[in-house]
């Protein structure tokens, strides 16, 4: 297919998987606001602001013992993470750049994909903060996440499964991995160790990733900061954990083959079993998870622009010369 | 419904009503199932249809808007119906026009008889902004330079006239076929009964006609829709039809040209490309040919095209006949090609390079349409009955500065036809888009994107200027 195209398919994946991601922490922490402690609440904005790597808007969170202060506080951060336009990784800002990417390959997506996606986006169009904070936010990011969901549903049923199909699944998987990444360090960054996080951040954690029920079965209810992250990093079968990720987006690398750029065809192939092997075989033997998890997420920024190298902006003189 | 207080006024042909009392034959049935339609049922249909194109994206863009570059382009709900006899007689006509305009599109960038026999004056061919000199002495396989042609007709007392041939990058048709998947989804009883001719396997029959044009030995051809990009008002068309016919939707930086031949850049490397269904215009086709500072082209696609190792539909330089001076001589065109008379008629046109044309016009500003040679989609016009006597001065200042820039038309009554407006009938100005097609042989699907000035009076349909559309039904026979 054609270079560009598969570009737009890949970051199409992208920026729905962010969106979903997104939605699923704003989910957790406006439903927080209901009836949690001002201690946790301020910890879970940190936690969401860190792992995106942005400063809140106003400069920086401030604990302040009032329930009326968090409040406000929450209702700014929130619009900030989810309508601000200026803001590229806001909900708002993540689903228009996914859409438009899609509306630019809607002859590669199946019309059922697009047609669910444009009404995720025009429903998007007509709400602001003030709207799903009268109601529920808690629902609004909610739905938005089963929207993300379905979406991913119908491209499952309805999708050819030529390359378009691996290169949009390899930007859901390489976007995924990222996210974990930023979320667990996120989650460490200024901790000296994984002990004096509070327990309800890594609580929050288990619920951003569906994983509480799992989380109990293996581990019981009592909740170790080591074992979520084990369980997020390394669970093979938990949806969306780093572990996952990656070995989903390796097999999407290996279904699309060599890429026109062989050399870096093959650094790609060779980085996403590096990074694999970290997580899979270093990790269990290793303590410094905070390390390991800096070296994956190198390693993905990489993987990324190995990507880029192969399939999508490869120089084309050597090629058109043979 | 009814038709009460729907008014019928002798200057225009209306398009359902024979007289006060009679829908023509042909409109019958669909008259009869509008009176059982209550006005809560049609809005809801008007407003389901509208609901559709938004849900599904068909948008387009309007230049110089700053606020979003999407928008709807409004569909009035209730189709347009054209006979099987009027269509025939249609069809013979336009299959007629394109065969002459090909014909002198072949002569005039080759031997010239038809200037050397003093049919047309060698100057409204020559001085053409659109005649590219390097085109001469090309001819394209099948000699067609026009694969899809956009004919804008209308509908006056008299009967039907062409308005203008659009032989560049024509648009539209996207909306006949998403037109019509509104029009069938909404009035399913209605439209199975009253035995309409298919739309919309024109993308079947526009994907024969580039194969048809693919280079020698090429049997199973690589196509690609070249488009200027997602910021193009007719962006999502391209889209569409790259889809129907199973082409890549490529832009300028996804083609290079290597010794002669065109590849595209795909994730697994190059590919070469046999036909460009390109959407556009000359002038930003090729950098290294026409304008230099063009970022849509492809530098060396107009060498490759000339070497005959990739097709292009339509063929740079076809501009030069559908230039609004030489329309007046396409009638000349038939009889001279084809030595046949003209189905179809011209509008009068008065071409204000002649000094007695331009005489008449500035004398009759207030009664014409002038019209600027260069431009299209309705920009740079002057419609005299509608205008001011300062708008006119200033109008017959630019005129008298450069003639042989304007030509000038009578004020066309363009026929009516019913449009649902705040929930009743009423009438409004209409015109057809209809597509012909060629490569080896003509084809053209039994339909047309139908413009409509939603504003009550306006006889604009550009979309860019607040027209819309409608679904034209042709019965079958």
């Amino acid at each position: 297919m054609l270079a560009r195209s598969a570009q737009g398919l890949y970051w199409m994946g992208r920026y729905l998987e962010r969106t979903e991601h997104l939605c699923r922490l704003l989910r957790s922490q406006t439903a927080a606001l209901v009836d949690r402690p001002i201690e946790e609440i301020h910890s879970g904005w940190n936690r969401i602001y860190n792992s995106m790597n942005r400063m809140p808007p106003v400069g920086g969170l401030e604990l302040i013992d009032s329930d009326e202060f968090t409040l406000a506080d929450s209702y700014t951060l929130t619009d900030d993470l989810t309508f601000e336009r200026s803001n590229p990784d806001s909900v708002w800002s993540c689903l228009s750049y996914g859409r438009e990417n899609a509306r630019q390959m809607r002859h590669y997506i199946s019309g059922e994909m697009w047609t669910h996606l444009n009404l995720s986006y025009l429903r998007m169009q007509e709400i602001d903060i003030l709207s799903i904070w009268r109601s529920s936010p808690e629902n609004f990011f909610s739905q938005t996440a089963a929207e993300m969901d379905t979406l991913v549903g119908i491209a499952t049923a309805t999708m050819y499964r030529d390359e378009g199909w691996h290169f949009m699944q390899l930007g859901r998987f390489i976007e995924g991995a990222q996210l974990a990444n930023s979320l667990l360090l996120g989650q460490l960054r200024h901790e000296p160790n994984t002990r004096a996080v509070p327990e309800a951040d890594w609580m929050a954690l288990l619920r951003d990733y569906n994983a509480v029920e799992t989380y109990n079965r293996r581990y019981g209810i009592e909740v170790h900061p080591d074992h979520v992250l084990d369980l997020i990093a390394t669970d093979e079968y938990l949806p969306r954990s780093l572990c996952r990720s990656l070995d989903r987006a390796a097999r999407e690398l290996n279904a699309l083959g060599p890429g026109p750029n062989e050399k870096s065809s093959a650094a790609a192939q060779r980085l996403s079993g590096r990074v694999r092997a970290l997580i899979h075989y270093d990790w269990p033997d290793n303590d410094d998870h905070k390390r390991m998890l800096r070296q994956a997420s190198d390693y993905c920024r990489q993987l990324h622009l190995l990507i880029s190298e192969t399939y999508f902006n490869y120089p084309v003189e050597a090629l058109a010369a043979s | 419904m009814d038709f009460k207080s729907y008014d019928i006024h002798p200057d225009f042909y209306d398009e359902m009503f024979l007289n006060e009392e009679n829908p023509r034959e042909h409109y019958r049935q669909l008259y009869e199932t509008l009176l059982e339609f209550s006005a809560e049922q049609m809005v809801g249909i008007q407003e389901q249809v509208t609901r559709s194109f938004y849900n599904e994206g068909i948008s387009f863009t309007v230049y110089g808007d700053e606020e979003g570059t999407e928008r709807i382009i409004p569909i009035d709900c209730v189709p347009r119906v054209v006979s099987s006899e009027d269509w025939a007689f249609l069809e013979k006509g336009l299959e007629q026009r394109l065969k002459a305009l090909n014909r002198f599109l072949d002569d005039v960038y080759n031997d010239g008889h038809i200037i050397e026999d003093g049919v047309i004056p060698v100057d409204v061919v020559m001085e053409c902004p659109q005649y590219r000199t390097e085109m001469r002495g090309f001819s394209p396989l099948h000699g067609t330079w026009v694969a899809i042609c956009g004919t804008d007709l209308v509908r006056t007392n008299d009967g039907f006239r062409v308005l203008e041939d659009n032989l560049r990058v024509p648009s539209g048709v996207s909306y006949m076929v998403a037109n019509r998947k509104a029009i069938k989804a909404t009035m399913r009883r209605l439209y199975r009964s009253s035995r309409v001719e298919e739309v919309e396997h024109y993308g079947r029959i526009l994907q024969q006609t580039l194969r048809e044009l693919a280079p020698a030995g090429r049997s199973e051809p690589t196509m690609a829709l070249l488009t200027p990009g997602v910021f193009n008002s007719a962006f999502y068309e391209h889209m569409f039809l790259a889809r129907e016919i199973g082409a890549e939707l490529v832009e300028g930086q996804d083609l290079i040209v290597n010794d002669g031949f065109v590849y595209m850049r795909t994730s697994k490397g190059l590919r070469r490309v046999d036909v460009i269904y390109r959407r556009v215009d000359d002038d930003f086709i090729d950098p290294l040919v026409f304008r230099p500072d063009s970022l849509l082209g492809v530098p060396g696609l107009l060498h490759a095209y000339q070497q005959g190792n990739v097709s292009l539909a339509n063929s740079p330089g076809t501009g030069v006949a559908d230039d609004k001076s030489v329309y007046a001589y396409v009638p000349d065109m038939i009889r001279y090609y084809l030595s046949e008379e003209p189905i179809l008629s011209n509008v009068e046109t008065y071409l204000c390079r002649r000094p007695t044309d331009l005489e008449y016009t500035l004398d009759n500003l207030q009664n014409l349409v002038v019209k600027r040679v260069g431009e299209s989609g309705g920009y740079g016009m002057l419609i005299g009955p509608h205008s001011t006597a300062q708008e006119r001065d200033e109008y017959a200042d630019q005129v008298r500065a450069n003639p042989a820039d304007f030509i000038s038309q009578p004020v066309l009554d363009l026929s009516r036809s019913p449009c649902l407006i705040d929930g009743t009938f009423e009438p409004r100005h209409v015109d057809l888009r209809p597509f012909i097609l060629h490569g080896q042989e003509t084809r053209i699907v039994p339909g047309a994107f139908c413009r409509v000035a939603l504003k009550r009076g306006s006889l604009v349909v550009n979309s860019s200027q607040g027209g819309g559309g409608k679904d034209l039904w042709v019965l079958r026979g």
